[in-house]
């Protein structure tokens, strides 16, 4: 029944407690006890209240933003550093693919080694255009 | 030019405007403050929360939707924060040396100084309940607000209220009689 009344008093400082609630809890202030310790709990509450605005000290948003720069800087080194391994990876495959074609290949010419076959003429397959027209 | 509004800001921090952001730290520094220094006394642990949250608050921006005050939003992180550091100071088995160094900054134990003796008995309760207490005594959230911040129901925030004033009280008997 105490514990009752003392969350009733609680929420009583919120200003959200019914006229009954509020009737009850008035009856219930008549015990000395409660009365006691609801006017400690007030005095507790007006000490505690903050009153004044605290404060990291100076420079504390700028100590944010610099936080923020180097976090981003080194986001993007992470990011930088992340795709390297994969292009050091890549010019790797692409070198290793040129060395194929070169062995390969019967002659060293620069389109055998990016793996392009030397066509012959006679090997060049002629499309007749008006073919298909006079048919 | 009227002053932007914290959703302004917040949305112009989105877009990389670190002005902005930068404006929305001096405007919450304070509240911020406020709590971590309830929660941890004033150590230099609390000042690295207090970056830390404004670090994690400008990380979550993509997911901050303004469902809640940029002010509920922040007080949330820096408990969350706090409850994590008092934690890792248990782990370290140094919490008391910890407090103590924040505490009693000045205070003597013949100290007749109402503020300090309460500051003091403050830092001794269970971190639960201090959180409760630095919300609903400190910075004055309402019941209802200190249960949505913890995300506990509105009965665990009354009766851990009720604990750490009775616990506060004890405490502090002879001053506040």
């Amino acid at each position: 029944m105490k514990d009752l009344n003392e969350d009733l008093f609680l929420q009583s400082l919120d200003g959200n407690i019914s006229d009954e609630q509020k009737n009850k809890l008035n009856e219930a202030m008549t015990d000395l006890a409660l009365r006691k310790n609801a006017d400690q709990f007030l005095k507790l509450r007006s000490n505690l209240l903050r009153k004044e605005v605290d404060s990291f000290g100076p420079f504390f948003a700028e100590r944010i933003i610099n936080q923020i720069k180097s976090l981003k800087k080194e986001i993007d080194y992470q990011i930088f550093f992340f795709f390297k391994k994969y292009q050091v990876a890549a010019i790797g495959v692409v070198v290793a693919l040129m060395v194929l074609n070169i062995f390969l290949s019967d002659n060293l010419t620069f389109k055998s080694v990016l793996g392009f076959e030397d066509e012959q003429v006679d090997n060049i397959v002629s499309i007749d255009l008006y073919q298909n027209l006079t048919e | 030019m009227a002053e932007q509004s914290d959703d302004e800001l917040v949305e112009n921090s989105r877009n990389g405007d670190l002005a902005a952001f930068k404006t929305l730290v001096i405007r919450h520094e304070g509240k911020v403050a406020g709590v971590v220094r309830s929660m941890l006394g004033s150590t230099p642990e609390a000042d690295d929360v207090g970056q830390e949250v404004f670090i994690r608050f400008y990380e979550a921006l993509g997911k901050f939707r303004g469902e809640s005050a940029v002010s509920t939003y922040l007080t949330r992180i820096a408990i969350n924060l706090s409850l994590n550091e008092i934690k890792r100071r248990k782990r370290r088995f140094s919490i008391f040396t910890k407090e103590e160094e924040g505490w009693h900054k000045g205070t003597s134990d013949n100290s007749s100084d109402l503020n300090e003796m309460i500051a003091h008995e403050f830092s001794q309760l269970d971190p639960d309940f201090r959180a409760v207490a630095t919300l609903r005594l400190i910075e004055g959230y309402s019941t209802e607000e200190t249960a949505t911040i913890l995300g506990i129901p509105l009965g665990t925030v009354l009766s851990r209220l009720a604990r750490a004033q009775k616990k506060l009280r004890t405490g502090l008997e002879k001053y506040l009689n």
